[in-house]
């Protein structure tokens, strides 16, 4: 897992980080680096370790065994944190504020002049909305502020946790050009989500992490390239137990009567379908993504424990 | 203080006086009820003498106690229960922020908004000829009243980072009652029944109360000194207790 050689200086690099709360064992022998302009996706399900490497990396913790670096430098010193910039999810706002205050404040509290927030503000189309407090803002428009309070000290390393929960298609697309943008001038992205097929197409590495371990460390296509499933899409009077029964079948998703089948042998599979209903219709047979990808690893690790 | 920690506190301080301003519902409890209080027994008993000293100007130091911390015992904790619950607490400590800014800015806020206080109780007094003290002793009041905030202070950030918002509006709400009852801060504590004055003697509010009364010429001041550093050490204990277990 990230074994190639680079020989970039990397803007994180997690080693043999091992984390416990109590009995239970949140992270177990993290290795972990992330290169400069690279966007990294840590997945996994709930209570894969995910918030607490991150929570590692942006100094809320210490590392009870192993190492986690910032640009070479402890993360829970105040200079090395000056250098990240984190938006998390549940991050609320307080409603005295502006927009503006609220970005200049962040421009101060990361050793910057106020002046600095200007910029990004018209950066993140908040020029307009300056003036306004929290209340009267919409969701979105929260999300980017929070963006520019975590852009405004132009970190070496952005941390996002669930950045584009609640945004509509066209606001998550002007995020991630966002993004772009800045990778493209060196910021490097750790970006935990939910939104598996999101991170397929933004993310360069995924991390798939798993009862605090990592499962996976690999570009989206090759995680994906990895997995010999695929995905049958087709409209049929055939119940799921039917399909089910089915030879290849690994699981069934319905919707009413238009079924998504996972299967190793789809050949045999639309042989099996063809035979038992005549009327089938709307037959689709696609590559499996990165979600089902993901299932599979986190299914095989469980199936092996 | 090096010069970008004034600036860090320099925004962490206009942030919380923009919440004063802005939120003015919280005006009514902290400035307004103590105030309010202050003027109805100022003109009810303002002109009698109690202990050679006339009630009016006696109320500065008493009402002035009860005003002083109700901003300091209200505001700093329910701040920071705030915070906490709406994740800014730890935005600011992912920023680098030292928490001990941020609550400073507080408390600083806080000691704002009790000279307020004191200030519209003094021009009350006058304006009712009740007061009859030098300025050097009502600064002097001023200045001991505003220094006893900090045990309260101190305790409210404890309770604020422990507890939610509700549950710390709640909890302080009900501590100060009792404090300010018990403490004579509303009716002279030599009209109160003996046991309350027993009680009296353990509670910090009457030792500021009895301080403060002090630079007024009535009564010593080393016991209250005394008394009020030991709360201090106490409350001291409990917020860094409280910051050690507090999840922000």
């Amino acid at each position: 897992m990230g074994t190639t050689q680079r020989t970039t200086r990397a803007v994180m690099t997690a080693e043999g980080l091992r984390h416990r709360y109590g009995e239970s064992l949140a992270l177990d022998g993290v290795d972990l680096r992330v290169d400069p302009g690279e966007c990294v996706a840590l997945l996994g399900p709930n209570g894969a370790g995910k918030s607490t490497l991150v929570a590692l990396t942006v100094g809320l913790l210490a590392p009870q065994q192993g190492s986690v670096r910032v640009l070479g430098g402890d993360p829970r010193r105040a200079a090395t944190r000056r250098r990240l910039g984190v938006a998390q999810q549940t991050l609320g706002f307080p409603n005295t504020l502006t927009v503006d205050e609220l970005v200049t404040g962040a421009a101060v509290r990361g050793g910057l002049r106020a002046s600095a927030a200007g910029p990004v503000l018209a950066e993140l189309g908040l020029a307009e909305l300056r003036r306004r407090r929290v209340p009267k803002l919409s969701g979105g428009q929260k999300q980017r502020v929070q963006l520019a309070m975590a852009l405004v000290t132009d970190p070496a390393l952005l941390v996002l946790d669930e950045p584009t929960v609640g945004l509509d298609t066209s606001a998550r697309r002007h995020f991630w050009q966002i993004l772009a943008r800045r990778r493209a001038r060196g910021t490097a992205v750790l970006v935990t989500t939910h939104l598996i097929e999101e991170s397929a197409a933004v993310a360069d590495r995924v991390v798939v992490l798993d009862r605090g371990g990592i499962l996976a460390d690999a570009p989206p296509e090759e995680l994906v390239a990895r997995l010999p499933d695929r995905t049958v899409t087709v409209r049929t009077r055939l119940d799921r137990r039917e399909l089910e029964l089915l030879p290849g079948v690994l699981s069934v998703a319905a919707d009413h009567d238009l079924v998504r089948i996972q299967t190793r042998a789809p050949e045999e599979l639309l042989r099996a379908l063809l035979d038992r209903d005549e009327r089938l219709s709307e037959l689709r047979v696609q590559d499996a993504g990165l979600e089902e990808a993901v299932l599979a690893l986190t299914d095989r690790a469980e199936a092996a424990r | 203080m090096s010069a970008m920690t004034a600036r860090v506190f320099g925004v962490e301080l206009r942030d919380e006086l923009r919440a004063i301003v802005r939120e003015p519902t919280s005006l009514f409890f902290s400035i307004l009820m103590p105030v309010g209080f202050f003027v109805l027994f100022n003109l009810l008993y303002g002109h009698k003498v109690t202990g050679g000293v006339p009630a009016g100007t006696a109320m500065v130091a008493t009402f002035g106690t009860y005003g002083v911390i109700t901003v300091a015992a209200l505001q700093p904790g329910i701040g920071v229960a705030q915070d906490r619950d709406l994740g800014w607490l730890r935005m600011k400590r992912v920023s680098a922020v030292p928490i001990g800014i941020s609550l400073a800015a507080k408390a600083t806020a806080a000691l704002l908004y009790g000279v307020g206080v004191l200030a519209l109780m003094g021009a009350a007094a006058e304006a009712f000829g009740t007061l009859h003290a030098s300025a050097g002793q009502l600064v002097r009041v001023a200045l001991v009243l505003l220094l006893g905030t900090v045990p309260f202070t101190l305790a409210s950030v404890a309770v604020g980072l422990r507890f939610r918002t509700n549950a710390t509006i709640a909890l302080l709400n009900a501590l100060l009652f009792p404090l300010a009852v018990l403490s004579g801060l509303w009716i002279p504590i030599q009209f109160l029944p003996q046991t309350v004055r027993q009680i009296a003697r353990f509670l910090p509010t009457y030792h500021l109360a009895q301080l403060g009364l002090a630079q007024l010429g009535r009564g010593s001041m080393l016991i209250h000194i005394l008394a009020l550093l030991v709360t201090t050490a106490a409350t001291l204990g409990l917020a860094m207790l409280a910051h050690r277990h507090a999840r922000t």
